[in-house]
């Protein structure tokens, strides 16, 4: 098993929130992103633009997401992503393809 | 007549009821099924009042069966973008006359509780294949939508003859019958459907349907083309990006249409496809496809843009406000177009946009404006040198500029805006420039809520810029573009 760095949650929103405005909103300071601010309605994330946010994910937080079944959905805010993060953090190690 | 799409489909499902009629990540619906499936929608349909419904589906085997039977239940059918704002989808749903917002399945009723009335989810009894009325060849079968120059989208309905003569053309040209796979791409909205879906379901072929919420994944793309044992392909320039990475021999025909592709994806499609003949199609939603152009790997990979070719049979063209039967030799000239698939017009409350694009010749004959530019070189091959107005396309959705300048401008504390689009590889980014009444008044994420309000999504820029400076304008006092940025 891989050794992690658990980070409180509160770490995490922050880190989600800045890559989120570093890379799709410029010009944005990090606290006036709600976490629940649509992201996907709202075009800040493409379809193209959401392949490099999980792979971000990916780095960032170690997290396998080849391994997890992930949908659009779990990226749709701040929110959703920073519980996505946090639930597979805290996942048991085995996980399955399908 | 029965639509001829709807007599040949059943005829097919008569015939071999085990064929394959759609393929996705996870199942494979025979025509039988898929008939039962639109016929238990029909039947379903029969329940609501008369009227034009509009269809808010994601793509899925239930859509297309839902599809269907609003085709054979003779209904007037609007497939509206489903990621337009909800105030704008409830404005072009009661444009079109609907009476009835149909999604099928909860999810995607869910996307749009306050505009969608029912889910057809295709339960109960109903008969084992449609039972289609009888329609005239010009009822309207589809209503499409784009872009217009004037804010919400143009609404673009398609008589049922229209689509008999185009999904026959299709069928014939690329050959989508029995045995035949056909990759679609296009979201269900998307006017290239008529082909890779419509089309093959008429000519007996299997329609591989890519799962939307995967639809940017590499790997789960170029996977499930190769499962699916694909023989032709039609896509934009994007959707060879993402195939980049395999090579593909059983593929017969692959159409390039949309954006111009760039030279190093174009050059590699004749080794990705080893078997395939190549063809740039150019059309757009108003005529369907117009022009067509086959390609081989020396012209694949040569410098420049593709020609795009010759008229489709039936086609006819003319070029310039004086209706010319060929190009002038000059730097471009507007290209008109008629063909045997086009609308008779927008349904649209503005006179003006349902007028401006087409334009009646002295034969009575109603030419539609592209919008295009082109130009002829030595050996008479017309090319597209670039659109008369502020029009473009983003993932493949024409958008225009000065709409979104618009909408911006709409915004209470918006003093001046300008969108100024960047090509970044095979996709196109649009970057607004808004100036505010004063500093700190404006919020990049508000006016992005804004923005999603009133426009589809390829629409809201990718970025946002505020800036305190005055815009420079050009000696005519227009905003210049070209120094803002």
């Amino acid at each position: 098993m891989r050794a992690r760095v658990m980070l409180p949650f509160v770490d995490i929103t922050r880190q989600i929130k800045e890559f989120v405005v570093t890379e799709y909103l410029p010009d944005t300071p990090p606290d006036e992103l709600e976490a629940d601010y649509d992201l996907f309605r709202n075009g800040v994330i493409s379809s193209l633009g959401l392949l490099k946010l999980i792979g971000w994910i990916k780095d960032r937080f170690d997290v396998p997401v080849d391994e997890l079944d992930i949908a659009p959905e779990n990226f749709r805010t701040v929110a959703a992503i920073r519980e996505f993060v946090g639930n597979a953090l805290s996942a048991p190690a085995e996980r399955t393809l399908q | 007549m029965t639509t001829e799409l709807l007599r040949d489909f059943i005829a097919h499902t008569k015939r071999e009821p085990s064929a394959p009629a759609l393929r996705t990540r996870t199942e494979i619906v025979s025509y039988a099924e898929l008939a039962a499936r639109a016929g238990r929608a029909q039947k379903e349909l029969d329940a609501l009042p008369p009227g034009p419904v509009a269809v808010l589906a994601r793509k899925s085997p239930q859509a297309v069966a839902l599809v269907l039977g609003c085709l054979a239940a003779g209904r007037p059918l609007l497939l509206p973008p489903i990621d337009l704002g909800t105030v704008a989808l409830g404005e072009l749903c009661a444009r079109a006359g609907c009476v009835e917002v149909l999604a099928a399945t909860p999810e995607d009723a869910a996307e749009h509780p306050d505009v969608v009335t029912t889910v057809i989810g295709g339960h109960g009894d109903g008969p084992a294949v449609p039972q289609p009325v009888a329609v005239d060849e010009q009822d309207t079968a589809f209503m499409l939508t784009t872009s217009g120059s004037t804010g919400a989208p143009k609404i673009v309905p398609l008589p049922a003859g229209a689509v008999a003569r185009f999904t026959g053309w299709a069928g014939e040209a690329f050959g989508l019958g029995p045995g035949e796979v056909v990759f679609n791409y296009a979201p269900l909205n998307f006017d290239l459907c008529l082909l890779d879906v419509w089309a093959t379901l008429r000519h007996g072929g299997c329609v591989a349907l890519v799962d939307p919420a995967l639809a940017a994944n590499p790997r789960y793309v170029t996977d499930f083309f190769t499962a699916s044992r694909v023989t032709v392909v039609q896509g934009v320039p994007m959707l060879y990006q993402l195939l980049e990475e395999g090579v593909f021999p059983g593929v017969r025909h692959v159409v390039v249409t949309g954006d111009h592709a760039p030279v190093p994806l174009r050059a590699g499609l004749p080794r990705r496809f080893p078997r395939a003949r190549l063809h740039n199609v150019y059309g757009c939603t108003e005529t369907n496809d117009s022009f067509w152009h086959e390609f081989d790997a020396a012209e694949a990979a040569g410098p420049g843009p593709l020609p795009i070719g010759r008229p489709l049979p039936g086609v006819v063209a003319a070029f310039g406000p004086d209706l010319a039967p060929v190009p002038p030799d000059d730097g471009g000239t507007e290209l008109l177009v008629w063909t045997p698939f086009q609308t008779a017009g927008y349904v649209t409350p503005d006179p003006a946009a349902a007028t401006g694009r087409f334009v009646t010749g002295p034969d009575g004959r109603r030419w539609f404006r592209t919008g295009d530019l082109v130009r002829r070189d030595a050996a008479g091959r017309l090319f597209l040198v670039g659109r008369d107005d502020f029009q473009l396309k983003v993932r493949g959705i024409r958008v225009n500029l000065e709409q979104i300048e618009r909408v911006l401008l709409e915004h209470d504390d918006v003093v001046e805006a300008a969108v100024v689009p960047a090509v970044d590889g095979a996709e196109t980014r649009l970057t607004a420039f808004v100036r505010g009444t004063g500093p700190g008044r404006l919020s990049g994420l508000r006016l992005r809520t804004h923005c999603a309000m009133r426009l589809p999504r390829a629409a809201i820029p990718s970025a946002i810029r505020l800036v305190e400076q005055p815009f420079p304008r050009t000696s005519t006092g227009k905003v210049d573009r070209k120094r803002i940025g």
